[in-house]
């Protein structure tokens, strides 16, 4: 529970995934479909993944691979991964995908993850240091919040080697050092 | 859906440029407490169920188990949600000490809850007391300086301040040559500003 005040991470649980429950459970509002305040065996219902996930852990539903991860999203990573618009579909695709992969047993999903970040990450980090500012407002609106940061962090750090680069040189040469030394033979 | 309306207070508050508060949504606040309580009676009103039906509330895994877990579950996301909304935001309140001063001015102080503004004044009351303790008034200089004086324009009438040996009058508009730790109270006030070459 490192996370557990962290922002970013309660509104990754909010991600929607679909479930089917494997045991009926009543008193709860969940399932709009049904007439009654009950969930029967075998309906699928959309549930919160931090509620999905816990009743996963005792079995009482069996998860399903989430929309952003699906054959379609897969083949337009493959396709051009740059350019896909993850954020619409995930805003931190990353991070859901980690909490996901070990849970709804597909093997693929790790691999995906990896690759479609080894070479949107390429694209990150040469936009952040060559782009001007306006040129590149059409490009962060498709990253990921992760991404986001990253792109964020890059620029940082190359304003500051600019800056430095331009501030001239902080250390003085000690006087000592540039007089000539006598041979000590 | 169950703790949609939390995750919105929390939401709301990532939303905001980092290190700035949005106005205290007490609104939705009690919102989401009174859901909470509401799942407490329904899980309540489960439990006795089982009890009612002699099974075990321990072993029993029947729909109203899973039922009372569902309820339970949306109790602590619930809860996790309002953590973490007054932890961040109690936070910000902290790093606000550090970037404007004791005194909040007046567009900040309306974003605060009442408990909040009190967290600040007692807040920044304990660390005037380990600065005086000190000796040593730790939130000037957060960058170090370059040079111990800097030349300053004022920007409002402060009129005439006591410093150190000598009496200045801050007409508005004038220019003075001021020792950085004098100047940087009025600076973070908004009342005076920088000249930089």
């Amino acid at each position: 529970m490192a996370k557990f005040y962290d922002m970013d991470d309660i509104i990754t649980d909010e991600e929607v995934v679909s479930v089917v429950f494997e045991k009926a459970a009543c008193g709860v509002g969940i399932d709009p479909s049904s007439e009654t305040d009950s969930v029967e065996v075998g309906s699928k219902v959309e549930l919160p993944f931090w509620l999905a996930h816990e009743l996963q852990l005792r079995q009482a539903v069996s998860m399903n691979v989430p929309t952003c991860f699906n054959q379609k999203t897969r083949l337009e990573i493959q396709a051009d991964s740059a350019c896909v618009d993850l954020r619409s579909r995930c805003p931190f695709f990353y991070e859901f995908g980690c909490k996901i992969a070990p849970l709804v047993g597909v093997r693929t999903i790790g691999p995906l993850l990896l690759s479609a970040f080894k070479s949107r990450y390429k694209e990150v980090l040469t936009k952040a240091h060559t782009a001007a500012f306006p040129a590149a407002s059409k490009h962060l609106t498709i990253l990921t919040k992760e991404e986001t940061n990253l792109y964020e962090a890059a620029q940082s750090s190359m304003t500051a080697f600019k800056r430095w680069r331009m501030g001239g040189p902080r250390f003085q040469r000690a006087s000592v050092l540039g007089r000539k030394r006598k041979s000590t033979d | 859906m169950y703790g949609r309306k939390a995750f919105q207070l929390v939401k709301e508050l990532a939303s905001g440029e980092k290190g700035q508060l949005t106005p205290y949504n007490s609104d939705l606040f009690d919102q989401v407490t009174a859901e909470c309580s509401q799942h407490h009676l329904e899980l309540q009103s489960l439990i006795r169920k089982i009890q009612e039906e002699g099974l075990d509330v321990q072993t029993t895994r029947n729909s109203e188990h899973y039922g009372s877990l569902i309820h339970h579950l949306s109790l602590v996301r619930n809860k996790r949600c309002l953590m973490a909304y007054v932890y961040n935001r109690a936070e910000i309140i902290r790093s606000l000490i550090w970037k404007v001063g004791p005194v909040l001015p007046q567009e900040i102080q309306e974003r605060l809850s009442h408990t909040e503004e009190e967290y600040f004044k007692r807040h920044s009351a304990a660390l005037q007391s380990y600065m005086s303790r000190l000796d040593l008034d730790l939130t000037v200089d957060m960058v170090p300086p370059k040079d111990p004086y800097i030349q300053v324009r004022v920007l409002d009438d402060i009129g005439v301040v006591l410093s150190d040996d000598k009496t200045t009058n801050f007409a508005r508009h004038s220019m003075h040559f001021l020792k950085r730790t004098d100047a940087e109270q009025f600076i973070s006030r908004g009342l005076m500003e920088e000249l930089t070459d």
